[in-house]
Formats: structure tokens, C-alpha cells, sequence
């Protein structure tokens, strides 16, 4: 008999679960060929099972570190950790995967057979994002990030009958394999300076030597930093965002771009936070710098916008350099809180967008929304009250999170970071208003909006989360404090 | 108790929101009826207040512990006459604004959560809850201009929130360089006012911060030169829009001024008085110069504002008795007389459908009562002894002379200017004889205008004939401030600024 390792399995369960989730979504299709709905519980069972086995690796994570042995939150000989980063990190991926899936499900039941492949794609996408911000090891996370990449491209182009779509299936895949393959140059080339892949590894090797020629392993990060900043759609890397947010199908970009924004820096925290911490007066003004030019071309840029998929794409570049300006400040707080924050408000929003313009459908320009207040007053109201969270208005989510992060950045000594940042948040306040202008004082005859129960869930979690997290948010930053990478 | 000041109008403009839909009509008495209840609250803590210095009413709960944030609450001389005034003036301007027909429903909930955020503002102890209302109110403001403003709405709304939230931001970056700045002599992060109060800062830190939290205020009061949002502002909003706006949410900016960046940068304020000093001579000149030449007339008001705030702005930087007490009246003075010229401004549109002075003449003889009280405000406004506005102009005049004697002499130019422009105003649109068809046909005052004018009236007679009502309450406070500013500068409040040192107006007992 061969002897088996001792494993603790705990530690990747939610991502086995998904994965199974996602091929039994795809058998179950192939042998019965039930209707979507039985499909989307199955997901649902999936996500719900995956979210309960994260409490359990919470309690494991928080009863290790009481009794001081970190040691066991490493698993599979040092590929995976079940910290609390991973699995703040995970929990967050999963709730906005099922809500995903609910702000998705008018697409996903219109596609009619290729229903299935929609939901095991929005599971295996969740699969590699989860893998991705439980990994140790450089490669591991290259591993979860193709997972999660490729099915987001897949799922760019799900209707890809609309030419729309396809191109900008097509730019996301061409362009995203391309910072694929920075990244793992960048891998490479760390592993080249320090003959490590694993992130506590790298970050012992530095403590141990003095490195006296650093140039090898900063090229790697750099690389790393360039390859993740595309997926995170940091500028100057966010070329691709607007296109991508404007062609792909309403019902399912918001989940891509949620999913992708928390798996990206969550993996940027973890390499630079917790492998390079020494390297820091190398890497902190390079980010500092990202996090400017992010902020100031995404909110200007953002300004001149007549489509609202492009606005918000936009306004993701923004957001990338908000919640830069928490990893420049040196902590994972204000960083955690502020991207499960946006997070949320990004898929609330993009489940307006698709309910508004139709979930299978590419484009929406901002004069769709003429009148909404008339028209569907609570979807007005949902919509403002997200776009005013993003835009960080005191009593929102985004306030607090802003707050966080920039406090963090002001006491890592960046001022002038925080000053370029409010400045940011003033110009951003002018594209969000224009959207609630043409909802409140736009006059419209048009007829009223339905909306539909999956989306009018999402909208009212959105919702509620938004503003329960800014007036009370407590929960949610203890959570987050909690959550320290190892 | 104080809580329950803020949670009153929230509470009634819930009541509003989920008031059934069919009884539409009902929305406006109900939203009227509820923002009494406040009133009623604030009018017993007036009667209540005790006269000396310090906090009163406090309320303290941790909001979050580790970011030192808390919802904390108190009332003194300051922010005493500010809460009243606003109490007084929502239930009026929700009164004044029946001719706003379409979406009543939700201009009476964002008129009530604008009275939430502005009794907020003037409550907080805590400078993070603070700003949290300091901002939170651009959201229902920006509405009501947005929605029910005239023609230019969006654009004047768009305007107002900018350049306000510009101010905002940099206020908020100066908070959290001080909180931080707490944290690192302290060792645990603190909001609270009291807390921020004993940060050691070097000098250049304290200007910087002083500079941005009076960019901030400069913005909101607004100072030249960044004023130009106000008039656009104040003339595309509804009635109601322009009366809270005027009446309070300017005094945010002199209030900020006088109570964050006198009591935590005392220093960088003993140094920077002479140039708030010139700013706000500027802005009480220039405003005045413009308000003359304005066609329109609630432009007119709007600018005079610009110059009537500038007094408030010299008063505080002043540094003396007479100043700081002169300022904390104007608040409410203005706060009353303006309110009250924008009613009536107001009242001649909804007749008229025009606000352009060439278009009016002789409304004197159509309509005596709205010219009656049309002059009583014009009077209370330029400062006629016996009327409020003469005790507010009076005290920072005598009290800015102390330390600002060139300035103060300029400034005093203003109140000229004053008589001139409204005086003026007065003539071509009530004396001579009404030559204009439309306006042979004018109905007069009805009971329902009256009534709400008249307390308007009443309260800058008392004020006038017997300041010490808030005086009393008001000096303490002030005096206290300048306590904290002699303690922690090298600065001494020249003979006669301080109280006691000369006969004052209002402490003539």
C-alpha cells in the first residue's frame, strides 16, 4: 500500500466543490437535458455548499493562529494557504459568483441549451479565482489565473452571434493570454533571482540574504505587476476594459469584472505584501504611481463617456488606483473592505445596465436612462444609490472604504497620493451625476421597466449591503482586519 | 435628546416616503406637520440652555472603536442659534413651496433629510460625523435644485455639487492628516473635536491644514473668489431651495470657519486673519457692487448674500469679543432676513412668472402688504437700528475695528452700498405707479403668506430690540474660543476686543 501524504483537504474543499459543481452542471445537462432553472440550483447547492466549507476554514485559519501554529494553514506541501486573506478572499468570490449568477440568470435562461455551459463557466471562473488567492506558489496562481481567465473570455462571448460580443471576446483573449504570459515571465524571472516559487518562501530568502543585485527580481515584479494590472484594468494596462464591458452581454460582465478585480489584487497584495515586503522602497512608489495615473485617467476619461458600460469600465480604472492607494499604504484592511465593497456595487450596477438594455445585449448609452425615476422609480433609486456608493458619499460602502484605504496611504507617509486621490473623487462625482441627472431630470415618455425577481434580488442586496456597510461597518472592517495574509 | 433632533426629520420624511400614493394632496401638510416636532425639540433645549461655556446635552456612542469614529453629539453657544434657525425655517419653506406641484412626494422627503444633515452638521462633535453630514447634504440639495429649479436647474445644480465637493475633498484629506497625525503623538486614532484639539502640529503642518479646511468653508460660505456658484445656485432653485440654502447651508462655511479652524489651528488663524480679513472685505464690496447692477432680482439677493457673508467672515477673523459674537448673530440674522427677502421674491414669481426688476413698478399700490413687508426686510437687511441686522453689523463693525481698523473702515463702506442696492431695488420695483397691465391685477398678500412671514418679522423685531435673548447664550462659547487662541499663542486680543473691555451692544446691562 502506498503511503498517502497527510493532506489537510479542508483547505482547498470550496474549490473542489466547485469544480465538481461545475462538471456535474454539464453531465446533468448532457444526460437529461433538464430546464436552466434545475441547472441554476444545482449551481446554487455548489455556491452554498463552497460559502459554508469557507466558515469552516475560518474557524480552522483563526483557531491556528490562537494556538500559534500558522504552520497548518499551509497545505499540499506549500502550494496552498488557507489564511484568512484566502479565505476572506474566497467568501467574497462566492457571494458575488451567486449573485452573478442571479444578475445573469435572464441571459443564461435565454441562451436556451448552451444555458449549461454559461453556469459551469460562471462555477469554473469561480473555481480558478479561488484557487488564485489561496495560492502559495507563483505557479499555483498562475494555474488558478488561466482557469478563471479563460472562462471569463468564453463567457465575453456568449452571444456570439452579436459581432460585438465576439470582438470583444476576442480583444479580452488576445490581449489577456498576452498579460498571461508577462505575468509568467515575471514568475520566471523571480524564480531566476531567488530559486523560490512560493510567496513565504521568497519572502524568507529575503530575510536569510542581503541581495546585493536586485535588477533580475525586479524586472520579474515589475513583469508580475504589468501582467496583473491588465486583469485588474489599471492604467495604463486598461485598454482593453471599456471594449470589453461594452461588447460583452450585459447580464454577465458585471461578474467578470468583480471577479477579476478581487482575484487581481488580492494576488497583488500577496506578492508584494507578503513576499517582497523588504523590496518595499522599490516597489511602493511604482504603485503609488499606477494608482495616480490610474485614478486621474479613469475619472477623466470616464467624464466624456456616452455609453455606461464604457463610463463604468472607466471608472474601474479609477477604482484599480483607489484600491492601489490601500496596498501603497502598506495594509490588506482598507484594501479587503474597499474590494468587496466595489465589488458589490459593480455587479448591482451592471444588473441595472442589464436590465435596462436587455441582459443579452452589447452597448448601452446613457440616454437609455432618460426619465428612469419615472419610469421604475426603484430601479432609479437602486442605481442611484449605487452609483453614489461608488462614487464614495458618506453613508455609503464607497465612503468608508475610500476613507480606509486613503488613511492607510496618509500614515505610510504617501499625503500627496491621497491629495491626487479626493481630487480623483471630485471629478468622479461629475460622470456618476450625469447618470442620475438623465434619471431624475431627464423628462421621458417612455414606458415603464419591469424587473425581473433574480435581478430585483441582486439590486436589493446591492443595495442593502451598500448602505448597511457605510452607516454600519464595523462587521465588516473587523472582518477584513481579521483577514491578514500569513 | 439631541440624537432624536436629527432622527425626527428623518423619521417624518420616512413617514412621508411611505405615505400612500393616492393622497397626494397630503403629502406638503404632512411633511409640514412633522417638521414641527423638531421645532418643538429645539425650542425647549433654546429655553432650557444654560448660559456658560462648554458642550451641553452631550451624547457619545462609539461609532467604530479602532478608527476612533463616534457618533457624538453636543450643543453650545455656536451651534445653539444655528439649530434653531434651521428648525424655524424647514417647516416655513416647506409652507412656502405649495405652487411645487409635480413630484411633491419627494421634495418634501429631501427637504426633511436636508434638515437632518444640516442639524447635523451643526451637532457634531466628532469631526469625521461631521463631514459625513457636511457631505451627506449635497445629495438632497442637489436634487431639489436639480429637479424643481427653473430653467438653468442642472447646470446650477451640477455647479453647486462640484464645487462643493471639491472643497469637501480637500477637507476630508485634511482630516485624515490630522487623525493620523493624533494617532502618531497619541497612539490611538481620534475624531473627536476634543481630541483633535490637543494634536501638536508644527506650524507649516497647521497652515496647511488650516488652508484646506478654509478652502472647505471659503467654498461653502462662499468668500471670493469662490463664489460663482452661489448665484447660479440660488437663482435656479425653487423657493424653498434658495431659503435653506441662504439661510443655512451658507452658515455651514462660517460656522466651519469658526468652530474647526479657530479651535484647532489657533495659530495658523492669528496668522492668517488679515487675509481671510481682505477676502471677506472683498467679497462684502464686490458683492455689493454686483448686487446693484443685477436686472434680476433674486440675483440680486443672491449676491448680497455674497456681501452680507463677507461680514460674518470678518467678524470671525477678527478675534475679539464683539467679532466672534457679532458673526455667531449675523448667522441668524441673515439666516432670517434673507430667508425672508427669497420668500418674497418668491411669492412676486409665483404671480408674475418673472423675477426681472424692470418688469415690476408701482407694486406698492396693488400690493400693500407685500410691499410692507418687502421694506421691513429691505431695512433689517441694510441694518436700521432696532432690526437684527443693525446688531449683527454693529458688533463685528465695533468689534473688527480692534484689529482690523483698515479693513473694518472699508467693510463699513458696505453697509452703504447696502441701502444703495436694495434701497434702489425697492424704488423701481414698489414706488411710482404701476404702469405694467399684468401687474395692475397682482393679488395682495393671502393669510396663508402672511403667516409665514410674520414670525420672520417678529423674530428680527426681538432680536433687534433685545439682542441679549441669544446674546446671553451665544457669549460664553465665544469667549471661550478666544480663551483657547490667547492660551496656545503668543497672540493678546488688543484693548478694547475683549468683553468687558468697552461698552457692546448686547451687554449693556
Amino acid at each position: 500500500m502506498i503511503a498517502t501524504p497527510d493532506i489537510n483537504w479542508i483547505a482547498i474543499l470550496p474549490e473542489l466543490v466547485l469544480a465538481l459543481g461545475a462538471v456535474g452542471v454539464l453531465l446533468v445537462d448532457v444526460q437529461w437535458k433538464p430546464a436552466t432553472r434545475v441547472l441554476g440550483a444545482i449551481a446554487a447547492f455548489t455556491l452554498v455548499f463552497a460559502i459554508a466549507f469557507t466558515f469552516l476554514q475560518w474557524a480552522q485559519a483563526r483557531d491556528a493562529l490562537e494556538f500559534g501554529a500558522p504552520g497548518e494553514l499551509v497545505a499540499f506541501s506549500g502550494m496552498v494557504l488557507m489564511d484568512g486573506f484566502a479565505v476572506f478572499g474566497r467568501f467574497v468570490l462566492l457571494v458575488m459568483a451567486g449573485l452573478g449568477l442571479l444578475a445573469g440568470w435572464r441571459l443564461f435562461e435565454s441562451l436556451n441549451r448552451r444555458g449549461a455551459e454559461a453556469i459551469a463557466l460562471v462555477l469554473l471562473a469561480t473555481t480558478g479565482f479561488s484557487i488564485m488567492v489561496a495560492s502559495n506558489n507563483l505557479v499555483m496562481m498562475f494555474l488558478g489565473l488561466e482557469i478563471g481567465s479563460i472562462s471569463l473570455y468564453v463567457l465575453a462571448g456568449l452571444t456570439r452571434e452579436k459581432a460585438k460580443a465576439d470582438e470583444a471576446a476576442m480583444k479580452y483573449f488576445l490581449l489577456g493570454s498576452f498579460a498571461s504570459a508577462i505575468f509568467v515571465y515575471g514568475v520566471a524571472l523571480l524564480y531566476a533571482g531567488t530559486g523560490q516559487l512560493e510567496i513565504l518562501a521568497i519572502r524568507q530568502f529575503f530575510t536569510d540574504f542581503i541581495v546585493t543585485r536586485p535588477a533580475v527580481i525586479l524586472i520579474g515584479l515589475a513583469l508580475i505587476i504589468v501582467g496583473l494590472g491588465f486583469k485588474v484594468s489599471a492604467a495604463p494596462f486598461h485598454s482593453w476594459a471599456p471594449d470589453v464591458y461594452q461588447g460583452a452581454p450585459a447580464g454577465v460582465v458585471g461578474y467578470m469584472a468583480a471577479m477579476a478585480k478581487i482575484a487581481g489584487f488580492l494576488a497583488i497584495a500577496r506578492i508584494l505584501l507578503t513576499g517582497v515586503p523588504q523590496l518595499d522602497n522599490s516597489w511602493l512608489p511604482v504603485i503609488a504611481g499606477l494608482s495616480a495615473l490610474s485614478m486621474l485617467v479613469g475619472s477623466i476619461v470616464a467624464l466624456v463617456q456616452s455609453d455606461i458600460r464604457r463610463m463604468l469600465a472607466y471608472s474601474g480604472v479609477a477604482h484599480a488606483g483607489f484600491i492601489m492607494t490601500g496596498i501603497v499604504g502598506g495594509a490588506t484592511t482598507g484594501m479587503l473592505f474597499y474590494v468587496a465593497a466595489y465589488a458589490l456595487q459593480l455587479i448591482g450596477a451592471f444588473a441595472v445596465v442589464a436590465v435596462v438594455s436587455g441582459a443579452g445585449s452589447s452597448e448601452s448609452s446613457i440616454s437609455e436612462y432618460r426619465g428612469l425615476a419615472r419610469r421604475s422609480p426603484a430601479l432609479a433609486t437602486a442605481f442611484a444609490v449605487l452609483l453614489l456608493g461608488m462614487a464614495g458619499l458618506p453613508l455609503t460602502s464607497g465612503f468608508i472604504a475610500k476613507f480606509g484605504v486613503f488613511t492607510e496611504a496618509w500614515a505610510n507617509g504617501y499625503g500627496w497620493l491621497v491629495i491626487v486621490a479626493v481630487l480623483a473623487s471630485v471629478i468622479a462625482f461629475a460622470f456618476y451625476l450625469r447618470v442620475i441627472v438623465a434619471m431624475y431630470m431627464d423628462e421621458t415618455e417612455e414606458e415603464r421597466i419591469l424587473v425581473s425577481p433574480p435581478a430585483r434580488w441582486v439590486l436589493a442586496i446591492a443595495v442593502v449591503g451598500t448602505i448597511l456597510a457605510g452607516v454600519l461597518p464595523a462587521p465588516l472592517i473587523d472582518l477584513a482586519a481579521n483577514a491578514f495574509p500569513l | 435628546m439631541l440624537s432624536w433632533l436629527i432622527v425626527l426629520p428623518v423619521i417624518a420624511a420616512a413617514s412621508v416616503a411611505f405615505a400612500p400614493r393616492r393622497l397626494k394632496e397630503l403629502h406638503l401638510p404632512l411633511g409640514i406637520a412633522l417638521s414641527v416636532l423638531p421645532l418643538a425639540l429645539a425650542g425647549y433645549i433654546f429655553w432650557v440652555f444654560e448660559p456658560v461655556a462648554g458642550y451641553q446635552f452631550v451624547q457619545e456612542a462609539v461609532w467604530y472603536e479602532p478608527w476612533g469614529i463616534s457618533w457624538s453629539l453636543g450643543i453650545d453657544g455656536i451651534s445653539m442659534p444655528m439649530v434653531l434657525l434651521t428648525t424655524i425655517l424647514v417647516p416655513i419653506a416647506l409652507a412656502a413651496s405649495t405652487s411645487i406641484t409635480r413630484r411633491t412626494k419627494e421634495f418634501v422627503v429631501y427637504v426633511l433629510l436636508l434638515e437632518a444633515g444640516m442639524i447635523g452638521v451643526f451637532l457634531a462633535l466628532d469631526v469625521f460625523l461631521f463631514f459625513v453630514f457636511f457631505e451627506a447634504i449635497l445629495i438632497p440639495m442637489y436634487f431639489i435644485i436639480g429637479i424643481w429649479g427653473s430653467d438653468r436647474r442642472v447646470y446650477a445644480a451640477m455647479k453647486f455639487f462640484i464645487f462643493t465637493a471639491f472643497g469637501s475633498a480637500l477637507l476630508l484629506a485634511g482630516i485624515i492628516a490630522l487623525a493620523v497625525t493624533h494617532a502618531e503623538q497619541f497612539g490611538s486614532p481620534s475624531f473627536a473635536l476634543s481630541d483633535l484639539m490637543d494634536v501638536q502640529l508644527s506650524i507649516g503642518a497647521e497652515r496647511w491644514l488650516f488652508a484646506a479646511f478654509a478652502l472647505a468653508f471659503a467654498i461653502k460660505v462662499p468668500l471670493f473668489p469662490v463664489h460663482t456658484w452661489l448665484p447660479d445656485a440660488h437663482t435656479e432653485a425653487p423657493t424653498a431651495g434658495s431659503v435653506l440654502l441662504a439661510a443655512v447651508l451658507l452658515k455651514l462655511g462660517t460656522y466651519g470657519l469658526l468652530r474647526f479652524n479657530l479651535s484647532l489651528f489657533p495659530e495658523a488663524s492669528v496668522d492668517a486673519a488679515w487675509i481671510m480679513g481682505i477676502l471677506a472685505v472683498v467679497g462684502i464690496i464686490y458683492g455689493a457692487v454686483v448686487a446693484i447692477v443685477q436686472p434680476d432680482l433674486k440675483r440680486l439677493v443672491a449676491y448680497s448674500s455674497v456681501s452680507h457673508l463677507g461680514f460674518i467672515v470678518l467678524g470671525t477673523f477678527a478675534l475679539t469679543s464683539g467679532g466672534l459674537q457679532g458673526a455667531v448673530i449675523q448667522n441668524v440674522n441673515h439666516g432670517l432676513i434673507t430667508g425672508a427677502l427669497f420668500l418674497l421674491v418668491g411669492m412676486i414669481y409665483e404671480r408674475r412668472h418673472t423675477k426681472q426688476i424692470s418688469e415690476f413698478g408701482g407694486l406698492q399700490k396693488v400690493m400693500p402688504i407685500f410691499a410692507g413687508f418687502f421694506l421691513f426686510m429691505v431695512f433689517a437687511s441694510i441694518g436700521l437700528p432696532g432690526l437684527s441686522g443693525f446688531v449683527g453689523e454693529f458688533l463685528i463693525l465695533i468689534g473688527s475695528y480692534a484689529t482690523l481698523p483698515i479693513l473694518t473702515i472699508i467693510a463699513a463702506a458696505g453697509v452703504v452700498l447696502a441701502a444703495i442696492y436694495l434701497l434702489w431695488a425697492y424704488e423701481r420695483v414698489f414706488t411710482g405707479v404701476p404702469d405694467k397691465e399684468e401687474n395692475k391685477l397682482l393679488s395682495d398678500l393671502s393669510i396663508r403668506e402672511i403667516s409665514l412671514l410674520a414670525p420672520l418679522a417678529i423674530l428680527i423685531l426681538v432680536i433687534g430690540l433685545y439682542p441679549n435673548v441669544l446674546l446671553d447664550k451665544i457669549a460664553p462659547s465665544t469667549e471661550a474660543v478666544l480663551d483657547r487662541i490667547e492660551s496656545q499663542t503668543e497672540f493678546v486680543i488688543p484693548e478694547p476686543g475683549r468683553l468687558g473691555d468697552v461698552f457692546i451692544a448686547g451687554d449693556n446691562e
